[in-house]
């Protein structure tokens, strides 16, 4: 497997604090990276380092690429969506097309017209007409006719309603991603993307708490529902955390195995949001 | 490379329609005026025989010099509106674009911000000019078309009134020297100006003023009493090399009657050689390639705006 993405000792501080924290990580060709963190946890910081929008410390290795100083380069082979609606208001969609087909190498706009063609998204309109759900398709429309080797999407379907967002991951998976490609996601509502990760990424205070494929998380954590002598019995087993639901007890166990755990109570697969409290507060207490 | 460069400025075109429209204004005003003055003086039977015949009975080198007259304020006015829209669109090219967030879009493109820069920077100094330029050489077509059409229905010869006399050659190849001429001088306010947009967070306008007035006053008011930016900013602005200024200063004199064909062409008064010799131009387009150069380093490197 080849990185696409090599991180080594990268930091990055604005003034006392530090934003970006000592952080190693890689991201292999065709993985869907999600990548987990509560506000001003240093996602947005380290996607900006990635793009080459900020300069960091450490190395850091995009494509081969140093991304500050090669951006040029860069930038021919990395789509990123900032956050909705960075689309320039004032243009029409056309003339979008027009442009990004004379300064993209690797545009195809047949492609965008015919993924445009599904949409209700009319050609003449410019931007500003098109509602926030409709400027994202137009985006995501125009980035998946861009042959590129990385795409990086910072809280993409941030503001829009639900309909629009489950259609833009069913067209993320169906249109974009097709194994080659890569993918590196941040956003806040875990659950949606949930299915779509293949390895994920957690960070607070600008360090990395957990980072692994999404397919060892299910060995890895487990979630037990447990009462009475069975709850102590449980937390003799160092749970990561606990809550109460129902008068019952909820613990979550990191490395534990299911066969210790069998006979205490019933056993889940833990969702990525629990595991990600779990991993924050753990990491914070 | 030059590919980018067109379609960076056909963008440019799209988001700044005042480019065209501002001209296109213009334009549509100077016909009305005209037509409205024509109808109105067609009010004026027995007057306009006379203006006929009496503008038949004039020499060759008055009629040339009235149309000239003419034909030179209409360019006047483009060059002023121009000047108008040169200074809104640098003050809002590279503040807009951070303020709409859309910078993050156009910074996603395998583009430099070199390449975005100078692409603002040719509008500025070649493409406002040369589009206000086109629609004054058009709008003048269309007033001696108006006044042809004027001066048949009241009976007079608009080949030889109009025609034969507009210096149209002399007007066109002058105002094409100046269009060009001007922006190049005025460089170090245009790159001042981008500088300005690139930088700020708010009020680039005011920004963009402020020090252009206070900095001589706070100079002035040093020991020493310098007068080297006031007369690099106020001074050098007014007194353009380009203009032959004798010649000038002869217009609204009685000797100007006395004049010789040669010396009323508008490319008479222009003196090339003394302009591209000065090295007041130089050292302004060195100032305007500091400021672009600054431009450009703010918008590649300054991590805000995202």
């Amino acid at each position: 497997m080849t990185s696409l993405v090599i991180a080594r000792n990268v930091s990055k501080s604005f003034g006392d604090v530090r934003a970006v924290d000592n952080v190693s990580f890689e991201i292999e060709k065709g993985k869907i990276m999600g990548l987990i963190g509560p506000n001003g946890a240093g996602k947005t910081t380290l996607l900006k380092a990635v793009l080459g929008l900020t300069d960091c410390d450490g190395e850091l290795s995009v494509l081969g690429l140093d991304p500050f100083k090669q951006r040029k380069q860069l930038m021919q082979n990395i789509c990123f969506i900032a956050d909705v609606a960075v689309l320039p208001r004032w243009m029409r969609v056309n003339q979008l097309l027009d442009f990004v087909e004379s300064t993209h190498p690797n545009f195809d706009r047949r492609r965008a017209e015919d993924l445009l063609s599904r949409t209700k998204i009319r050609k003449k309109s410019k931007v500003r007409e098109l509602s926030k759900g409709m400027v994202t398709q137009l985006h995501l429309s125009i980035i998946t006719a861009i042959d590129a080797k990385l795409l990086v999407l910072d809280e993409p379907t941030l503001g829009l309603d639900i309909i629009f967002r489950k259609e833009f991951y069913g067209n993320l998976l169906n249109d974009y991603f097709d194994g080659e490609r890569t993918i590196l996601i941040t956003t806040h509502q875990v659950e949606e993307i949930e299915n779509l990760m293949t390895d994920i990424m957690f960070i607070n205070n600008g360090r990395i708490l957990l980072d692994t494929p999404m397919e060892s998380l299910a060995g890895t954590y487990v979630e037990l529902l447990a009462a009475g002598d069975n709850a102590a019995a449980a937390k003799g087993f160092g749970p990561i955390s606990e809550r109460e639901v129902f008068g019952k007890s909820v613990f979550l166990f990191e490395g534990v195995s299911r066969d210790k755990l069998d006979g205490l109570g019933e056993l889940h697969t833990p969702s990525v949001a629990d595991v990600f409290v779990a991993k924050v507060k753990g990491a914070e207490a | 490379m030059i590919g980018h460069q067109l379609a960076l400025l056909q963008r440019e075109l799209w988001e700044h329609r005042s480019i065209y429209v501002t001209p296109a204004a213009i334009a549509s005003v100077v016909l009305v005026l005209t037509l409205t003055g024509q109808v109105t003086v067609s009010a004026f039977g027995e007057g306009v025989d006379m203006a006929i015949v009496g503008a038949s009975n004039v020499d060759d080198v008055h009629r040339r010099m009235a149309l000239g007259g003419i034909l030179g304020f209409v360019t006047s006015i483009f060059a002023l509106g121009a000047l108008i829209v040169t200074i809104f669109y640098c003050l809002d090219t590279l503040y807009a674009e951070r303020k709409d967030k859309s910078i993050l879009f156009w910074r996603s493109l395998p583009i430099t911000d070199a390449e975005t820069v100078i692409s603002k920077l040719i509008t500025a100094i070649l493409v406002i000019p040369l589009v206000a330029l086109i629609a004054a050489i058009a709008t003048q077509l269309l007033v001696l078309m108006l006044s042809s059409i004027w001066v048949i229905i009241q009976g007079g010869n608009a080949g030889h009134l109009i025609w034969a006399s507009a210096p149209l050659a002399d007007m066109w190849i002058s105002s094409l020297i100046v269009a060009l001429a001007m922006p190049l001088w005025l460089s170090p306010f245009i790159g001042w100006f981008l500088f300005v947009s690139a930088y700020t967070k708010r009020s680039p306008l005011l920004l963009a003023f402020l020090p252009i007035f206070i900095v001589p006053m706070l100079e002035a008011m040093l020991p020493g009493r310098s007068h080297l930016l006031f007369n690099a900013i106020f001074v050098r602005t007014f007194k353009v090399p380009l203009f032959n200024v004798d010649e000038f200063s002869w217009f609204g004199d009685d000797m100007r009657f006395s004049m010789a064909e040669e010396t009323i062409s508008m490319l008479g008064s222009l003196d090339l050689t003394k302009f591209l010799g000065s090295p007041s131009l130089w050292a302004g387009l060195i100032v305007c390639g500091l400021f672009t150069t600054a431009a450009i380093y703010v918008r590649r490197y300054r991590d805000e705006s995202y």
